[in-house]
C-alpha cells in the first residue's frame, strides 16, 4: 500500500463505520430482548431466561449491526430516494468499512481468516499440550472439549470462506474480465456477516464454551451448558454469509464474462469456484435448518431431536452431513482450481484434460450431494443404506483421479519453475493423495466400523484439508501475493517455509494414522497409557509445524509493507488477472477485455488468451514468454 | 511421451514393490480378540494392498517430473502445446473405474460377511445402556446387571443390544473391531463371538470405550471387557446374582 497518497480517513477515524455497527447492533440487541421479556412478563413467565433473550435479540442485533455497518447508507438511504454516499477509492480506511470493490473485500477475508487459522492453530497447540501425556492435564477434561470444539469450528469456517471469500473474491471479476462481482452490495454484506461469527464463538467461552465440536449433535447440543447457543447462532450466521457468496459468483461467472470468454475458456480456477458455488448455494439451507431446530429444542423446548416427545437424534446427523459433507468439496474443489491453475501457468503448459477436468468438478458436485451417510455407518441406521453409500462415496475417487491426471499430464515435459508456489502445489499433490487414498479406508464399511471416531479420521481430513486444502490455500498466497500487494514476497522465507511446513505436517499427521490403528478416539482429552509415545511425538512435531507459520506471516507483512515492488505480471502467465497492474485499478481494466483464445496459450506462438483494450494492449499485456 | 516414460514406471514398479514387502511382514493391526475381527483387518490389508501402486505410481510420476523437468535458469521457452490425449485420459479412467469397483466389491463381500454372523441367532444376549458417563451392562436371562466391567464367555455368538439414557454415545471394543452407536430412544445392536480370553490388563484393546463425543466426561466413559470360559462365565453370573 505504500506508495498511495495518504487519505483523509486515517487513524481512529477508519474505525467510526465499525464503531456505528456495534452501537446499532447494541441497540437492535436491546430491541429484541426487551419484547422478549415483555412478551414473557405479559404471559405470566418469568422474564429472564438468558438463552430465550439472547435468542431473540441476536436477529434484531444483527441487523442492527449490518444496518450501522453500511446497509444503511448502501440500501435505506436509496429506498428513501437519498444520494448514496460516495465510497473511498484509495487508502486503508476502505479495509474496515462497508466498501464494494471486490478487492477490498478479497483482502478483506484473507486477513480476516488468515487471523482466525493462526488463531485456530494455536488452540490446537493447547490441543497438543493436552495431549502430549496420558492423564487429565493442562486443560481438565471440560477445557479441552472447548479448546477443541472452538478449534473445529474455527477451521471449518477458515476452511469454508478462505479460498472462496479471499481468493474467489479478489480473482473471479479479474479472471473474467469483469469490473466487479455482479451484486457487490450483497458481497460486502457477506463479509460483514463475519464479524458477528467471530464475536459469537469467542464470546461462548466466556460463557463456559460448548463442548459438541463443530457437529453439535443432539441431544447433547440441547443439554449442554450456554456457550452452544452462541456457537448455533453463529454457525447459522455464517452460513448465511456462505449462501450470499455462492450466489454472487455464480452471477457473475454467469453473466459477466468478458466477450470471446467462452465456458470452455474459463481458466480451471474459474471452474472450481463455479463448482464449490453451486454447492454453497443449494446445500447449505439444510445445515441451517438443522442448526434452527437444534436452537428451538434448548430455547422453546420443541422436541425435533428428543425422543421423549417423539423426536429423532438420528435424523439431525442426516441434515447436518447433508450440507457438511458437500461442504468439503466448497474447500477442496477450489482449492483444486488453485493447484492445477498454478502447475499450468508454472510449468508453463495448458492445462492437461481441461474438458476432463471440469466434467470431472461437476461430477463431484453432484456425487457430493448423495454421499452424506458414509459419516453415518456406525450410527445405527437403515442397513440397507449401507451399500449404496459406500458406493456412491467410493465413486468420487474416479473424477478426483481426473484431477490428478491433469496435475502429473501438466507436469509431464513442463518448464517447471520450482519456486515456493509451485513447491506447495506439489506439496498439495503429495499429502491430498494420501487424504484420498485414506479416505477409501472410511468409505469401506468394515474398515470405518474400526475407524470410525478415531484418530485415523483426524489424520485422513487433515490430510485433505490441511495439507491439501490450506498448502493449496498457501500456493495461492504466494502465486498471487504481487497481484494483490504490488510487491514481491521473499523467495528463500519461502522456500524456508514449504520445506518446515511440509516436513513438519507429515510429522505431525502421519502418526496420527497409526495413533488411530491402534484404538485412539477422537474428541478426548485422555487415552491409554500404551498411546503415550506416539502422542508425545505427535504433540512435539505440532509445535514444530506451529513454527513454520511464523516464517509464513513474517514474510507477508514484511513483504507487503517493504517487498521490492513487483511487475504487473511477475510469471509472464496468460490469464487476465495478470494483464493490468499490481494491484489493480478500481475497476480492474483500462478498457475491457476481449478474449480470443484458451486460457493457457503456452507453447503456440503468437497466440493470445485475450487482448485488453482497444490497441491490442496494455501495461505488459499478452506476454506469453 | 517418449522413452523418459519407463523411467518414473519403472520407480513406480520400484516403490510398489518395496510398500508391498513392508505390508505383507508388517501388520499394524493390534491384536484381536472376536472371530469378526479378521474381516474388518482382512479389509484393512486387502485396501493397503490396493491402495500402495496408486501411491507408488502417482509419487513416482511427481517426483520425477519435478526433477527432469524443471526449468534451469534463465530459461524462458514454454513447454510443448500439449492439451491432453484422448487414450491417456480414456485409459487413465478405465483404470481408476475398474480400481473402485474392485474396491467396492471388497466392502461389499466384507459387509456382507459381518452380517452373515449378525443375522445367525445369538448364543447371548447382553444389553448395553451408555450413560453419561459410564456403561450399565445387563445379563436379561440372568437377571444380572453391572457397571463395572463387561464380562463375556470365549466362543459364544454374543448380541449386544445398544441404547443410551441421555445423549449419543458409541459402543466400541477396540479387539473386537466391533462399533455402534448408543442413541436414546433406539436400540441397535452388534455381534461378535469372542475367541480368546483374556482381559483388559493383558490387552488394553479389551475395553468397551465410548466413540462418540458426549461432553465433559467423554474421554473417561471406559470399562474394561473381560472374556472368560463358559464355566466362569456361568459361575461369574452366579456370584453377581447373589450379590444383588
Amino acid at each position: 500500500m505504500a506508495g498511495k497518497p495518504v487519505p483523509t480517513d486515517v487513524g481512529l477515524r477508519m474505525l467510526l463505520p465499525v464503531g456505528r455497527g456495534l452501537l446499532f447492533g447494541a441497540l437492535g440487541f436491546l430491541v429484541g430482548s426487551g419484547l422478549a421479556a415483555v412478551i414473557r412478563l405479559l404471559t405470566g413467565r418469568t422474564p429472564w431466561a438468558p438463552e430465550v433473550l439472547l435468542a431473540a435479540g441476536y436477529p434484531s442485533g444483527l441487523i442492527g449491526w449490518l444496518l450501522g455497518v453500511g446497509m444503511w447508507d448502501y440500501w435505506v438511504r436509496e429506498w428513501f430516494g437519498l444520494p448514496r454516499r460516495p465510497e473511498p477509492a484509495d487508502g486503508p480506511g476502505r479495509f474496515f468499512r462497508f466498501c464494494t470493490d471486490h478487492k477490498v473485500i478479497g483482502v478483506q477475508y484473507l486477513v480476516t481468516f488468515t487471523a482466525m487459522m493462526l488463531l485456530g492453530g494455536l488452540l490446537a497447540m493447547l490441543m497438543r499440550l493436552e495431549l502430549m501425556a496420558p492423564g487429565v492435564g493442562v486443560l481438565g477434561l471440560a477445557g479441552y472439549n472447548a479448546v477443541m470444539s472452538l478449534h473445529g469450528i474455527f477451521m471449518i469456517a477458515v476452511a469454508v470462506a478462505i479460498l472462496l471469500g479471499g481468493f474467489a473474491n479478489f480473482l473471479v471479476p479479474l479472471m473474467v474480465g469483469a469490473e466487479d462481482v455482479a451484486f457487490p452490495r450483497l458481497n460486502a454484506l457477506s463479509y460483514w456477516l463475519i464479524p458477528p461469527v467471530a464475536l459469537l464463538l469467542v464470546g461462548s467461552l466466556l460463557l463456559g464454551g460448548f463442548e459438541t465440536g463443530w457437529t453439535a449433535y443432539p441431544p447433547l447440543a440441547v443439554v449442554n451448558p450456554r456457550g452452544e447457543s452462541f456457537f448455533l447462532l453463529a454457525f447459522l450466521t455464517f452460513g448465511f454469509s456462505s449462501i450470499l457468496g455462492g450466489l454472487n459468483f455464480l452471477a457473475t461467472i454467469i453473466g459477466l464474462r468478458a466477450p470471446g470468454l467462452t465456458w470452455s475458456r474459463l481458466p480451471i480456477f474459474i471452474w472450481s469456484v463455479f463448482a464449490a458455488s453451486l454447492i454453497s448455494l443449494t446445500a447449505t439451507q439444510f445445515v441451517a435448518f438443522a442448526l434452527l431446530s437444534d436452537i428451538l429444542d434448548r430455547v422453546a423446548g420443541t422436541v425435533f431431536y428428543n425422543p421423549v416427545g417423539g423426536g429423532k437424534p438420528l435424523l439431525y446427523q442426516h441434515l447436518f452431513w447433508f450440507y457438511s459433507h458437500p461442504a468439503v468439496y466448497i474447500m477442496i474443489v477450489p482449492a483444486f482450481g488453485i493447484v492445477l491453475e498454478i502447475i499450468a501457468h508454472l510449468a508453463r503448459k495448458p492445462l492437461f484434460a481441461y474438458r476432463w477436468v471440469v466434467g470431472a468438478f461437476l461430477t463431484i458436485v453432484f456425487l457430493s450431494f448423495i454421499v452424506w451417510a458414509h459419516h453415518l455407518f456406525t450410527s445405527g441406521m437403515d442397513e440397507r443404506l449401507h451399500v449404496p453409500f459406500m458406493v456412491t462415496t467410493e465413486l468420487i475417487s474416479i473424477p478426483t483421479g481426473m484431477v490428478f491426471l491433469a496435475a502429473l499430464g501438466t507436469l509431464w515435459e513442463g518448464r517447471i519453475l520450482l519456486n515456493t508456489p509451485m513447491l506447495f502445489a506439489l506439496g498439495f499433490l503429495f499429502n491430498f493423495l494420501i487424504g484420498g487414498i485414506t479416505g477409501i479406508f472410511l468409505a469401506d464399511v468394515p474398515t470405518d466400523i474400526q475407524f470410525q471416531d478415531t484418530y485415523f479420521v483426524v489424520a485422513h481430513f487433515h490430510y485433505t484439508i490441511m495439507g491439501g486444502e490450506i498448502f493449496a490455500f498457501l500456493a495461492a498466497a504466494y502465486y498471487w501475493f504481487p497481484k494483490i500487494t504490488g510487491r514481491m514476497f521473499s523467495e528463500r522465507l519461502g522456500k524456508l517455509h514449504f520445506w518446515w511446513a511440509f516436513l513438519g505436517f507429515n510429522l505431525t499427521f502421519l502418526p496420527m494414522f497409526w495413533a488411530g490403528v491402534r484404538g485412539m478416539t477422537r474428541r478426548v482429552a485422555d487415552y491409554q497409557p500404551v498411546l503415550a509415545d506416539v502422542n508425545l511425538f505427535i504433540s512435539l512435531a505440532a509445535f514444530f509445524l506451529a513454527g513454520s507459520f511464523v516464517v509464513f506471516v513474517v514474510n507477508m507483512v514484511y513483504s507487503w509493507a517493504r517487498g521490492p515492488v513487483a511487475a504487473a505480471n511477475p510469471w509472464g502467465a496468460t490469464t487476465l488477472e495478470w494483464q493490468t497492474s499490481s494491484p489493480p485499478p478500481h475497476g480492474n481494466f483500462p478498457h475491457r477485455p476481449n478474449v480470443v483464445d484458451s486460457p493457457y496459450t503456452y507453447g503456440m506462438p503468437g497466440a493470445v488468451h485475450a487482448v485488453v483494450g482497444p490497441a491490442g494492449g496494455s501495461d505488459g499485456a499478452n506476454k506469453t514468454g | 511421451m517418449g522413452r523418459s516414460f519407463w523411467f518414473p514406471l519403472l520407480g513406480a514398479l520400484g516403490l510398489t514393490v518395496l510398500g508391498e514387502s513392508v505390508a505383507l511382514g508388517f501388520d499394524p493391526s493390534p491384536p484381536a480378540a472376536a472371530a469378526e475381527a479378521g474381516v474388518v483387518d482382512g479389509a484393512f490389508r486387502t485396501l493397503t494392498f490396493l491402495a500402495i501402486p496408486v501411491f507408488a505410481f502417482v509419487l513416482s510420476f511427481l517426483t520425477y517430473s519435478a526433477l527432469r523437468f524443471r526449468r534451469r535458469p534463465g530459461e524462458q521457452a514454454d513447454g510443448p502445446p500439449v492439451r491432453g490425449s484422448r487414450p491417456v485420459a480414456v485409459t487413465w479412467l478405465g483404470v481408476t473405474t475398474a480400481l473402485t469397483l474392485v474396491l467396492i466389491g471388497v466392502g461389499t463381500v466384507g459387509l456382507e460377511e459381518l452380517r452373515h454372523t449378525a443375522r445367525l441367532s445369538p448364543d447371548l444376549v447382553v444389553r448395553v445402556e451408555g450413560m453419561r458417563w459410564g456403561w450399565q451392562v445387563a445379563y436379561p436371562e440372568a437377571g444380572v446387571s453391572t457397571n463395572r466391567e463387561l464380562v463375556l464367555p470365549v466362543g459364544r455368538r454374543i448380541r449386544v443390544e445398544v441404547t443410551s439414557r441421555d445423549v449419543v454415545h458409541s459402543f466400541w471394543i477396540p479387539a473386537f473391531r466391533a462399533k455402534i452407536d448408543a442413541v436414546p430412544g433406539m436400540v441397535t445392536s452388534v455381534a461378535f463371538t469372542p475367541n480368546r480370553t483374556g482381559g483388559y490388563d493383558q490387552n488394553p484393546d479389551l475395553r468397551v470405550q465410548c466413540a462418540e463425543l458426549c461432553g465433559t466426561g467423554h474421554s473417561l466413559m471406559v470399562i474394561p471387557v473381560r472374556i472368560v470360559t463358559e464355566e466362569e462365565f456361568r459361575q461369574w453370573l452366579a456370584n453377581q446374582s447373589r450379590q444383588m
